[in-house]
């Protein structure tokens, strides 16, 4: 459909303002809301993730990208909330207690939420039992954590021994990334998967969910 | 020797390739206008925002030996011990920043402008490494005396957090240097603020106490490698 080639377009090429239009008139032209989302907008992000992937675009271009889909699901959001429409997951996220970089954490939030995942940001020096505390209240399905320091990576060791003693471990996925952090250590404390940057942290919750968009 | 030395924001040069290659940017790269767009606007805002700082101090190497050592969590083989002990002078160091480039970062991300943010942040973390090798150059001249360095002596950083010295070790270093006094704290984790400093020594010798084969057990898992393109300058 036309209208959703343009959004798809306008998103890859970051027009914000214009993709929240077009998502607008989308709606007005009665097109369902869960059509609009996947083969609008997250259409859109799929192209983005493989361009980027294939070094065609660079970060700051999927940023630009990742706030028009933002921009448009404030549109979308309220609609797809009054029809029911099961979003693809929730992933509470944040840095790890006494941490306080937060810029990688921030581009693999922005990444998911334009993925379409709902994002609970809990921001930097979280502790342990508050990743916990909020993914049982909000039924989330993933916990993401980050950690920039050597001195601060053993309390995600702590979450995931948590979520073991909570009877979660399994329900909830637990992904953890940043710059001290390796695919080996992530085995070595149980989390479930490692992230090297953004856009495999997008691929790798992808995973634990059935694809969505063309 | 102890110096509060204030940086202007023309002092530090921005490569732009170095700064995009962190980004995973490749030299030949087809950059979108986009893309152009926010560089260039987050080198604006980096003039505009930056308030560089450093503070220099002497030390000798007895009590440099103390900090060295830390928490005693230092990996057992590792460059700096050998480099520090063939050195010709020592002194402590602490660059930053300030706290509105930070407080800016955030602001942008907060407002769901991530890639002038991202930009933004890229940029001053290059910023802030350059500031150390600043404080090198700015070493390096006053050994000299005002004259042009002796092409014997090179002055180059070493930080906490690399080349085997544990990150603990920012403790001993902040209680010997005090950079508070020039507006970075550390916390409990060894995490400075604002975010955009560095610390560390500046080691001064002939140019080859600086050199090792980088292949420490530790060598395999670190990010920077940025030890070739520093050997290579000398």
């Amino acid at each position: 459909m036309e209208l959703l080639n343009q959004i798809s377009e306008n998103l890859q090429n970051g027009f914000d303002e214009k993709v929240a239009a077009l998502t607008k008139e989308a709606v007005e032209k009665q097109i369902q809301p869960e059509e609009i989302l996947n083969n609008g907008l997250v259409a859109g992000m799929n192209i983005i993730g493989r361009k980027f992937k294939n070094h065609e675009i660079f970060l700051p271009d999927v940023l630009l990208a990742a706030r028009a889909m933002n921009c448009a699901m404030e549109v979308l959001k309220p609609l797809l909330i009054k029809e029911g429409i099961p979003i693809r997951g929730k992933v509470v996220i944040g840095s790890v207690k006494d941490d306080l970089h937060d810029i990688g954490k921030n581009l693999v939030a922005i990444l998911l939420e334009g993925a379409g995942f709902e994002i609970i940001d809990l921001g930097n020096d979280v502790p342990a039992d508050k990743f916990i505390r909020v993914a049982r209240e909000e039924n989330a399905d993933v916990i993401g954590m980050s950690a920039l320091l050597t001195t601060t990576m053993p309390v995600m060791k702590k979450v995931v021994d948590l979520v073991k003693d909570e009877g979660l471990y399994g329900k909830i996925k637990i992904i953890v990334g940043g710059a001290p952090v390796s695919k080996e250590y992530a085995l070595e404390i149980g989390a479930d998967a490692y992230s090297f940057d953004g856009a495999n942290a997008v691929e790798t919750v992808e995973s634990f969910f059935p694809k969505r968009g063309s | 020797m102890r110096s509060i030395v204030d940086f202007a924001s023309e002092d530090v040069s921005l490569d732009r390739a170095a700064i995009l290659r962190s980004q995973g940017v490749p030299d030949e790269a087809e950059l979108s206008e986009n893309f152009e767009k926010i560089y260039i606007k987050a080198t604006e805002l980096f003039r505009e925002l930056a308030e560089s700082k450093g503070i220099i101090a002497g030390i000798t190497t007895s009590r440099f030996e103390e900090v060295f050592r830390g928490e005693g969590l230092n990996e057992k083989r590792n460059p700096v011990e050998e480099i520090y002990r063939n050195s010709s002078y020592l002194a402590l160091f602490a660059v930053t920043l300030g706290p509105v480039l930070s407080s800016r970062v955030t602001e942008l991300f907060n407002a769901g402008d991530y890639a002038p943010g991202y930009m933004l942040d890229s940029v001053s973390s290059y910023a802030a490494d350059k500031l150390a090798y600043l404080a090198a150059e700015h070493l390096e001249a006053e050994l000299a005396g005002g004259e042009a360095p002796a092409v014997s002596c090179r002055v180059l950083s070493y930080s906490p957090g690399y080349c085997g010295w544990h990150i603990s070790g920012q403790k001993k270093l902040f209680e010997a240097l005090y950079p508070e006094e020039i507006g970075i704290t550390l916390n409990e984790s060894c995490l400075m603020t604002p975010i955009k400093s560095v610390s560390g020594v500046l080691i001064a010798g002939p140019g080859e106490i600086h050199e090792f084969v980088n292949s420490y057990p530790f060598c395999n898992t670190c990010a920077a490698r940025s030890c070739i393109e520093r050997m290579r300058s000398l």
